[in-house]
Formats: C-alpha cells, sequence, structure tokens
C-alpha cells in the first residue's frame, strides 16, 4: 500500500463496504459535502481501492430515468480500509485522556 | 425548480471536465440528480441541502480537471509565465496597476459595508440575542424612541428579555475654564454594559446600583480612546476626578478597546454616564414623564426565545403600554434584531452600499476588459511563438494551462498589490463618508477573503477570453503566415470588449453628471426660507449651571440686542432648532376640543422676536410673534400645513390648538419650511414664542445685510462679550449646512466622478490601441492604396469610420446602462431626473469626443505612411 489513508476516504470505504453504493447515499451517511465524497471517490478508484459499475440500462429506462453509477469495494480495498481502521483505533486510543502512553 | 438549478450547475462545472471524460462524468451527475429529486418528491431532503450537493458538481469538475496535474507541471508553468512577464515590463506593469486599482476599489466598498452593516460592534457577547426596540403607531409607521416609564414597562417583560437597556447620545462639556472641552458621551441605564456583556478594561463598568436617583450618581467611564488619549493609559485613573460642567464625576473604570457603543454612525462615544443623571446635567428629570420621548431602548432575549417568539409577544407589552398612559394610544412595540443600525439607517446604508458596490463593480469589468484587451493584443503578438511551441509538440490544452497560469499570476500581483489600497482606504474612507461612522473600518479577515475572491473573479474574467482566443486558433496557419497580417474577424472580441468599456464608462460618466447637477441643484433650492447670509451658533446654558430661567432670559435678550447694534447684521433672534442642519423635535398638538386621540406630531420650534423676518419665511395671513414682553396671551404661528390639516378649508388665524396642557390662539399662518432636509417635504409645525416656552439650549441666528453672512467668529465674539465662559458648541453658515446636507449625493459624485475619469480614460487607451492595431495590421493595404493615388482624408476616414462604428456600440450600450444607473441613483438625486435626456446627451457628446480623438491620432498616422516603406517591410 502506498500511502496511508485519511479519515474521510476511511469513512467513504466504510459506507461503500456497508452496501451503500451511490454517491448522493454516501453523502447522507457520511455528512461529507458532494465536492468532498466524489472526487475522493475518483481517486479510490484510480488507486484500485473501489470500482466503478453502471446499473443496467434496461432498470433505468423500466423506471424512466437515467441509470446510475455504482460503488464496490475490491478486495484491496477490503484490506486498506482493515487496516486503516486498526490505524484509526490506535489513534483514538492514544488520544484518550487516560492513556499512559506506553 | 430545484432540479433545473441543480443540472444548470452540473452543465456549468461539466466545462470543466476534460472532453474525453465528460459525457461519463455528466450521466452519472444526471443519474444522482434524478435520485435526489425523488427523495425530494418523498420530502426526504430540503432544498438548500438539495442545491449544496449539485453545488458539489463543481469542484467534482475542477478536480477532474486538475487531477492529473503534477506539481512540477505547474511550477514550470509558473516558472514560464513569470519569464514572460518580467520580459514584458510595461505591460506587467500596466495589467497589474490597473488590476490593482480595479481589485483594490472593490475590497475598499466592501470593507465600508463590511464595518457598518455586517461586524458586529466590537465587544459585545452573543450580539444575536440583541434586539431594538423602538415605538411606532399602527396609524403612521416610524421607528422613534421611549419615555422612561416606557422602557421600565417594557423591561416587565422577562420571559422575553433577560435585560432591557437605554442610552441616548449627549455631549458632555468637560473642564473648567479655558481648558473646556466638549466630548461626546452616552448617558446609558445602569445595566447597559451587562446587557451588552461588555467587560471592563480597567476598574469596573456600570451596574444597575449606579442609576437609582436622579442626580445622585456623578460618576462616569471613559472610553479606551479617551483614556489613551486624556490620560496617557494611566493604569491608576480608578478614582480620580473628571470635572463635568460644574460637578466632579468620580472615574469608575475604563471601556475595552475598541467599544464605541452599539450605532454604527453618529460620532463615537467616549464617555458614558448613568442616565439617572440627566437631571443634573440638563436639569430636565423626565423619569416620570409618560410624554417625554428621549431614550433609545434595546434589550437582549432570554435564552431560548426566537426572534419570532419576541416580536410575537410585542402586542402584549403594547396593550400594558396604552394602558397604563393616555399618551400612548395607538402606540405599537415594534422589534429590529440585532444592533448597529436602526431600520431607516440599515435602509439607508444598504442603500448606498448597493449603489457604492455597483459602481465599483463596473470599475472592476472595465478594468477587466481592459486587460483582457491587452492579453489579446500581446496573444496575437506571440502567435508565432504559440505556433512554434504546439508544433514541438505541446498539447492545446497546456497552452490553455499556460495561458491561465499567466493571468492568475498578475491578479495574484494585482491582489497583493491591492491590500495596501485597502489598509488605506479603511483610514481614508470613514472622511469621506457623509456620516460619521463610529465604526472601524480596518480590513479584517472578511474584507480580505472579499479582496481575494474578487482577484480570482477578476483572473479569471480576464483570463478566459485570450485562453480562449488561443484555443480556437489555426495553429499551423499561424506559423506559416507570419505576424504580418491578421483576420479582421480575430479583433471581433477586442472590438465587444471597447465598446463594452465605452458603454460602461459613458454610464458613469451619465452618473457623475446626475450628482453632480443634484448638488448644484441644492446650492440653489428654496426650502422654504432664505438660507444665504445666515449664520447661527448653539448655545447650552445648563453645563455651566450658573443660569436660572430668569437669568436665562435675560442674557438671549441682551444677545439679540447685541447682535442687532453689530455691524453687517441686518436681524437677530433665537430658535431651539435650525432648519436642515439638524436638532429637530416634535411636539404633540392637538385641535382645541378634538378627541383626544387625534393628537399630532407636529415640529415644535420655540421663537425669539423677529423670527420669521431674520429667516425670511414669508407671513401668509395674520401676525407674527412680538418681542419679549409683547406676547402677554399664549398664542403660536402654525404653518400652511398644519393649518391644512386642522382646519381644512377654515380660516386658521383666531382658532386654538391645544399643546402641553396649554390652549394657544393661532396669530398667523406662514408658508411651509423644509426642517429636516432638502429632500423631505415640509412637515407640520407649530413656532412657540420664547416668551411661554423657555428653553435653556438655543441658537443664536444672525442674518447678513444684502445677504451677506456675517462670519461665524461673529457669533462667537457676541456671546464670548456677554458670557466669557459660555461654551457655543456648533456654529453655522446655513447655506453651507444645506449644501452639506447633501452630502451623500456629493460623496457618491465624488467617488462615481473619479471611476468615470478612470473609466473614460481605460476605455479611451482601449480605443486608442485597437485603431493604432487595426491600422498597423494593414499597413501593407494602404500603402498599396496610397501608391494607386488614394487622398489621406480618404484614408483617414477609412481607418476613422471602423473606429466610429465601435464607439457608437459603446453610445448605444452606455445609453442603456445610463437609464439604468440613474435609476438606482434615484434617491440621491435633487432636482434632477433620473432618465434626464440633456445630461445623457451631454456625456455622450464627452464620450463621442473622447473617442474622437483616440481614433483620429492612429488614423491621421497610418495615412501618412511611406508608401515605398510600408510596401517594401511588409
Amino acid at each position: 500500500m502506498a500511502r496511508s489513508l485519511g479519515i474521510t476516504s476511511l469513512q467513504i470505504l466504510g459506507a461503500v463496504r456497508d452496501g451503500i453504493s451511490y454517491g448522493l447515499d454516501i453523502v447522507a451517511r457520511t455528512r461529507l459535502p458532494s465536492g468532498t465524497v466524489y472526487p475522493t471517490l475518483g481517486r479510490l478508484k484510480k488507486s484500485g481501492l473501489v470500482k466503478a459499475r453502471w446499473e443496467d440500462q434496461r432498470v433505468a429506462e423500466r423506471e424512466g430515468r437515467p441509470r446510475r453509477r455504482y460503488y464496490e469495494l475490491t478486495a484491496e480495498g477490503e484490506e486498506a480500509l482493515a487496516t486503516g481502521a486498526a490505524r484509526v483505533t490506535i489513534i483514538a486510543a492514544d488520544l484518550q485522556p487516560n492513556a499512559t502512553g506506553t | 425548480m430545484s432540479l433545473r438549478l441543480a443540472s444548470a450547475c452540473v452543465r456549468f462545472a461539466s466545462i470543466l471536465v476534460p472532453g474525453d471524460r465528460r459525457r461519463e462524468w455528466v450521466e452519472e451527475w444526471r443519474g444522482e440528480l434524478a435520485a435526489l429529486e425523488a427523495e425530494r418528491a418523498e420530502g426526504g431532503v430540503g432544498l438548500p441541502s438539495a442545491i449544496g450537493f449539485s453545488l458539489g458538481a463543481i469542484p467534482h469538475g475542477f478536480w477532474m480537471r486538475t487531477e492529473g496535474w503534477t506539481v512540477d507541471g505547474v511550477l514550470q508553468d509558473l516558472k514560464y509565465s513569470a519569464r514572460i512577464l518580467r520580459r514584458a515590463p510595461g505591460f506587467t506593469a500596466v495589467a497589474v496597476l490597473t488590476l490593482a486599482l480595479g481589485i483594490g476599489a472593490n475590497a475598499s466598498i466592501f470593507s465600508l459595508v463590511n464595518g457598518l452593516v455586517l461586524r458586529d460592534p466590537a465587544g459585545v457577547v452573543e450580539p444575536d440575542q440583541l434586539v431594538q426596540i423602538a415605538r411606532s403607531y399602527e396609524e403612521a409607521p416610524r421607528w422613534d424612541n421611549f419615555s422612561w416609564p416606557a422602557m421600565e414597562s417594557i423591561a416587565l417583560e422577562e420571559r422575553v428579555f433577560s435585560g432591557v437597556a437605554g442610552f441616548q447620545d449627549f455631549t458632555f462639556v468637560v473642564g473648567r475654564g479655558s481648558e473646556t472641552e466638549r466630548i461626546s458621551g452616552e448617558l446609558v441605564t445602569g445595566n447597559y454594559f451587562e446587557v451588552l456583556g461588555i467587560q471592563p478594561h480597567v476598574g469596573r463598568l456600570l451596574h444597575p446600583a449606579d442609576d437609582l436617583e436622579p442626580a445622585a450618581h456623578s460618576v462616569v467611564i471613559l472610553s479606551h480612546s479617551l483614556w489613551t488619549t486624556r490620560y496617557g493609559s494611566d493604569p491608576g485613573i480608578v478614582g480620580q476626578t473628571l470635572a463635568i460642567g460644574a460637578t466632579p464625576y468620580r472615574i469608575l473604570g475604563v471601556a475595552p478597546p475598541g467599544f464605541a457603543g452599539i450605532q454604527s454612525v453618529g460620532t463615537s462615544p467616549r464617555l458614558w454616564v448613568p442616565a439617572m443623571q440627566l437631571a443634573a446635567l440638563s436639569g430636565r428629570s423626565p423619569f416620570d414623564s409618560w410624554g417625554s420621548s428621549w431614550i433609545n431602548v434595546f434589550g437582549r432575549l432570554q435564552e431560548g426565545v426566537s426572534f419570532a417568539s419576541a416580536e410575537a409577544a410585542m402586542p402584549i407589552v403594547s396593550t400594558r403600554l396604552r394602558e397604563s398612559n393616555p399618551v400612548n394610544d395607538g402606540m405599537v412595540v415594534v422589534l429590529e434584531s440585532g444592533v448597529g443600525l436602526d431600520p431607516e439607517g440599515r435602509r439607508e446604508a444598504r442603500q448606498i452600499s448597493v449603489i457604492l458596490l455597483l459602481i465599483v463593480g463596473l470599475v472592476l469589468l472595465i478594468t477587466c476588459s481592459n486587460v483582457a484587451n491587452l492579453l489579446l493584443t500581446r496573444a496575437a503578438g506571440r502567435r508565432t511563438e504559440v505556433a512554434v511551441r504546439a508544433a514541438l509538440g505541446a498539447r492545446r490544452m497546456r497552452l490553455i494551462r499556460q495561458m491561465v497560469t499567466e493571468s492568475s499570476l498578475l491578479a495574484a500581483l494585482a491582489t497583493v498589490l491591492a491590500i495596501p489600497l485597502v489598509y488605506g482606504a479603511g483610514r481614508f474612507l470613514p472622511a469621506l463618508f457623509p456620516y460619521a461612522v463610529s465604526v472601524s473600518l480596518e480590513a479584517d479577515v472578511r474584507v480580505y477573503g472579499f479582496l481575494i475572491l474578487t482577484g480570482i473573479v477578476a483572473g479569471f474574467l480576464f483570463g478566459i477570453a485570450p485562453a480562449w482566443a488561443i484555443s480556437r486558433r489555426d495553429l499551423t496557419g499561424a506559423l506559416r503566415e507570419g505576424s504580418s497580417t491578421s483576420g479582421r474577424g480575430k479583433t471581433r472580441l477586442r472590438d465587444a470588449l471597447v465598446i463594452s468599456q465605452l458603454g460602461l464608462s459613458l454610464g458613469l460618466v451619465a452618473g457623475t453628471a446626475l450628482l453632480g447637477r443634484s448638488v448644484r441643484n441644492a446650492t440653489t433650492a428654496e426650502p422654504g426660507f432664505q438660507p444665504g447670509g445666515l449664520v447661527a451658533g448653539v448655545i447650552s446654558l445648563e453645563p455651566t449651571g450658573r443660569y436660572n430661567e430668569a437669568e436665562g432670559r435675560a442674557l438671549y435678550r441682551q444677545l439679540i440686542q447685541d447682535a442687532q447694534r453689530a455691524p453687517g447684521v441686518r436681524a437677530a433672534t433665537i430658535a431651539n432648532q435650525l432648519p436642515i442642519a439638524g436638532g429637530h423635535s416634535r411636539g404633540s398638538v392637538r385641535r382645541f376640543g378634538a378627541p383626544e386621540d387625534q393628537r399630532f406630531e407636529a415640529e415644535y420650534v420655540v421663537i425669539g422676536p423677529n423670527y420669521f423676518e431674520t429667516m425670511g419665511i414669508p407671513l401668509v395671513r395674520g401676525r407674527a410673534l412680538g418681542g419679549f414682553d409683547d406676547e402677554p396671551e399664549s398664542v403660536v404661528v402654525i404653518n400652511e400645513a398644519l393649518a391644512a390639516l386642522f382646519w381644512p378649508g377654515d380660516e386658521a388665524v383666531g382658532q386654538e390648538l391645544e399643546a402641553q396642557g396649554v390652549t394657544w390662539r393661532v396669530v398667523g399662518v406662514v408658508e411651509n419650511v423644509q426642517m429636516r432636509s432638502l429632500r423631505s417635504p415640509a412637515q407640520p409645525a407649530v413656532y412657540y414664542p420664547f416668551a411661554h416656552v423657555y428653553g435653556s439650549q438655543m441658537a443664536l441666528h444672525l442674518a447678513g445685510s444684502a445677504g451677506v453672512a456675517p462670519p461665524l467668529s461673529l457669533v462667537r465674539s457676541l456671546v464670548a462679550e456677554a458670557d466669557p465662559e459660555l461654551p457655543v458648541s456648533q456654529v453655522y453658515n446655513l447655506q453651507n449646512a444645506m449644501t452639506a446636507s447633501m452630502g451623500e449625493t456629493r460623496t457618491i459624485g465624488f467617488l462615481v466622478g473619479a471611476f468615470a475619469a478612470l473609466a473614460l480614460t481605460l476605455a479611451v487607451v482601449g480605443l486608442y490601441g485597437l485603431v493604432s492595431y487595426g491600422a498597423s495590421q494593414r499597413v501593407r493595404e494602404i500603402g498599396i492604396r496610397i501608391a494607386l493615388g488614394a487622398r489621406h482624408r480618404s484614408l483617414v476616414r477609412l481607418i476613422l469610420g471602423r473606429a466610429m462604428l465601435i464607439a457608437s456600440g459603446g453610445l448605444a450600450l452606455g445609453v442603456v446602462i445610463s437609464f439604468g444607473l440613474g435609476r438606482v441613483l434615484e434617491s440621491l438625486l435633487f432636482g434632477v431626473a433620473p432618465s434626464s435626456l440633456g445630461t445623457i446627451a451631454a456625456a455622450a457628446a464627452i464620450l463621442m469626443v473622447a473617442a474622437g480623438i483616440a481614433a483620429w491620432l492612429p488614423a491621421r498616422r497610418a495615412s501618412r505612411v511611406d508608401a515605398a516603406v510600408s510596401l517594401r517591410d511588409a
């Protein structure tokens, strides 16, 4: 893994892992601004942590709306999320006021 | 609705996305927006968050564009741009200076708006919870202050207000003898500082216990500025005394730095004294009087009470006030959120702000189009360079990026250069502003934020044209042709820019002319009295503590007698207020026998003998008021407006009216006088004889012989002769005061005039540049024409014709802008129509003459070309 992921990326990866696959829903879940979520998704896609797929054209046409793009976690994404989450847990523990620091 | 706005946003952002990925990008966003709309239909998402969501498309698009950019690439662009700009120092200097002016003007005006309207008063805790409280009337809405008992009654509403406090401006006469100084301050209720949450800088501030009994609390709080300037920041100040009038006041403490009351305009208060001291300072003790309204009231809302629910509770308060005293009949209590400016002040400030921002916005547009023009000219000259870079493999996108970097660098330099301008404006603007600005206008984070934003917008505005021009150019063609000729179509963009510059500057020139005519009209206006030759000075007996009513009367009588004997004085009198110069007061009057609720607040003017003669106010019917001893009965003179209001169609002379519990007989009617300002119509007025109504603060009026104003010093010397220690607070030349009352118009006229001159210069330089460039591109053609025998005159006409076409375009656009700007300025105009054709025609003539000269010079030069030389060189 190249660089450790930031909190924003982890939040978004977490949402995608939980099956929240559309950008709009990720915005709702993470409460991050849409101007942050979409570029981050783009970056995650580029580094291969998420895949983007188009929904079936026929489904969209049947419902009379444009088709939507959804995101899925790749195996690398799963791994990066696990590593990142562990790291965040350690940091969170360090930040507790009663942490001894040992 | 929201979907349309959202798709517009996405469509706009899609411009940023690289072409090869744009379709996919747009499709994804379209899908998301459709889903968002579906959720909105179910009521899941509010409109603001939906708009917020779709705005995210802009940073997303921007990210797509810059995704592949490396730091090295951007740095390389920057270095290259810096080198290019350094190589053309003349161009860089002109562009950066022009832009800095445009950007600096915008940020400076914004700092004014920021200080007056947007910024909260210094030191106040949670200003959002503060409300201004005023009385209004159902039949005649207004914004007015309260009587003391009314304020106390409002404060009872403890479910709404956690505290209610009051203040009133007061000018204190400080020090003794020759060191007497007048210091403006405020009389404030004991809880004033507590309600605001102000913390002392030194010592302590006032407590409610400091304001319990009339004339019993000789204590004072100093402002930080008074403490530093008068006492050299003496830390041991607490406990020292300050003589106000004849009484020593104990200094309790110093207010924090920057705190200057809660009003944004007016003189900054420099000391605060308990309101109950009014009794000691002026001899008036209106603390039990419902009829005397004098204190400005504000309150802090209880925790958790919203402004709307506070407003909803006011009818209860109004009812209680009406039931308390018949004076309050018809009164309604109104609220305004926040402090700083009352609603009328806010409206005025907003209006002036809009006008100023609009004007500086126009100036910014002109400067941007000017720099865009310069860049386009350079771009034309750099076509070979660009073509070479393209031939060497630079992608078009890369070239545009280079141009954009150059524009950004220019904008950044201009923004940095604008910072000292804005800083300077913070000091310079308050002096220019028609009101005394009591708040600091120094730039804060918000002003610098605005400055940077303006810089970015400007960079975008002037950078987009040349980048677009480059991207459309046939690059290989340029390389082949060299740089000597250029098709006509290519200059169309520059034509458009010059046309818009000419149009905008015509608008500004016309605006200046309208404002200038208004100021001139004001100097010759006839407000119902003869301002020419009148001077006046305000005398306050109370602060000296040495005059009772009989002695006061004797002094004023002496003053008038002395004044009438002074050389150059035609007539002299006294009155309690000066028309237009300010200090207007009103009193409640009622037609005798009319029901109690038919009271009317008329102008309240107390006058000495010969008032109408001195002021040049014509008597219409009846007689004027007599001298000190000639009016044993209670008689008044009224103006035509009150006569028409109370006795329409009837003879007013001989009728009776009731005011201050006295019945007055009307003995005369005079013409209406505009007491307030030239722009507000005359109000009904009652003139009371000084013989019956004593006032300790009166203004001595002198009318000069033959309309020549006596020197202002005469007022002071007359008073000094009568009593050397008697202070004369303000001295006015009424003609000048009247002109000064048009201060806003003059200030804005001055600003618009300065900007118009700048704009016209830029536009004319732009036109000159365009014609010179056009002519230089046609040197070969001109040479051929000359060789074929064309005359100079026909050549000049050939080149001038096109220039005049452009100027006419600018003229047409400018007329439209002039009409629009005239409408915006309407409230500031006086005696001139906002769409005055004569004014616009005069402005248009100025523009055409300037344009003609700017075009004729290069045209003449081009027509003198030596045919042989031009053909050989071209």
